[in-house]
């Protein structure tokens, strides 16, 4: 026990066995962090290349159908059934813009979300879609989809019975992307005119590269598979703790520095605490992607 | 704490540009993030462009303050490229 309270002493007070700095906050303990931090990036990058394509998320269809019919009891609507013809439609959607390289509702040759269903053999009676892409987690993709009106709108509208999801890693504008494509309808009744459903102010861009055949766009997505891939939560809270273990550091080494009058020659704690909180921050945005 | 604090007001006092420099500097880098939320790539140089002028900041700040040594601009280069590699992992893995 004696052992481990000098341990932590040693680590985060300054005295004199420490050279009057955190032993936490020492060149050579950064150093060592740095290394950790370029072996880390490198193993990743290994463990990808063996995937046939690497992105790994932690975002399952299985929580996102949770997550969207928990939405759904929450405001008093019948929870959506899991219809594979909408599931197959969305992974081909999927499959579409990573081949034709766009990030929109509609194709670059006018594809719309209802062809893939109907080529799904779904004759559908009210249809619609989401998009997202770049998220982390399942529950950042149905929570941004509900902060977001028109999307709030399709996933609590109460005539859909139906729902699909694809969660497909690919190629888009050159760089690794996870999208997630929801697709919701209910079936025809033969009596009634069909209607699309994809909220007039859903913002609608294509953007048209040229050389989509060419072999760096190749699609090669694949629905993604967390069987054997990381666990991404695991990573995201070590980066967080590790960064908050920083920042504990830095606040007991200016505190004790103070309270023992200690007059040091280095870097600018105080700067080094900012800087670390505002990167503790661009940790929760950037598990956010953007959706459609 | 009530030391703690004083001693960080006494700090912003004496070098008050250069942490509103370092504060503003850091604002911006968010709001770059979230408008370019989902684009790893933007974010990514975003990143860099904030651990970058990090860097740059504590070189400046100590070179006018006179107390400039090797040690301290590898301090403040250590932890830029933690921050880089870490993030890299989730950004472009």
């Amino acid at each position: 026990m004696e052992k481990l309270k000098n341990f932590f002493y040693h680590l985060f007070i300054p005295n004199e066995k420490n050279n009057y700095k955190a032993k936490a906050l020492h060149t050579d303990f950064l150093f060592i962090y740095l290394i950790i931090a370029v072996f880390l990036t490198f193993s990743f990058k290994k463990i990808n290349v063996n995937n046939v394509l690497g992105f790994a998320t932690d975002i399952t269809v299985q929580k996102l159908f949770e997550l969207t019919n928990k939405e759904r009891q929450k405001n008093n609507l019948k929870s959506l059934n899991y219809n594979e013809n909408l599931s197959k439609a969305a992974y081909e959607k999927a499959l579409d813009m990573f081949s034709k390289n766009y990030w929109a509702h509609f194709g670059p040759n006018g594809e719309t979300p209802w062809d893939f269903i109907l080529k799904n053999n779904y004759q559908y009676e009210y249809a619609g879609e989401n998009l997202a892409k770049n998220f982390l987690f399942s529950n950042g993709v149905v929570s941004a989809w509900m902060n977001s009106p028109s999307h709030r709108e399709n996933i609590l509208k109460k005539e859909y019975t139906d729902v699909g999801f694809a969660v497909v890693n690919g190629i888009l504008n050159g760089e690794e992307t996870t999208l997630v494509v929801q697709m919701f309808a209910n079936p025809l009744n033969r009596n009634i005119k069909t209607n699309n459903y994809l909220n007039e102010n859903t913002k609608t861009f294509v953007k048209k590269y040229n050389n989509y055949d060419n072999q760096k766009n190749v699609v090669l997505a694949q629905t993604t598979n967390n069987k054997n891939l990381l666990n991404w939560q695991i990573v995201f809270n070590s980066q967080i703790l590790f960064f908050i273990f920083l920042i504990i550091a830095l606040i007991l080494d200016i505190y004790f520095a103070e309270k023992f009058g200690i007059i040091r020659i280095e870097g600018k704690n105080i700067a080094h605490f900012i800087f670390i909180f505002f990167i503790l921050i661009s940790l929760l945005i950037i598990s956010k992607g953007s959706i459609i | 704490m009530k030391n703690l604090f004083n001693q960080i007001k006494k700090e912003f006092k004496k070098h008050f540009f250069d942490y509103l420099l370092l504060i503003t500097a850091g604002v911006f880098f968010l709001i770059g993030l979230n408008i370019f939320k989902g684009e790893r790539i933007i974010e990514f140089i975003i990143l860099l462009a904030f651990s970058s002028f990090y860097i740059i900041w504590g070189i400046y700040h100590h070179l006018i303050k006179d107390v400039f040594r090797l040690k301290i601009v590898i301090e403040y280069i250590l932890i830029g490229f933690i921050v880089l590699f870490l993030l890299k992992i989730i950004l472009i893995p």
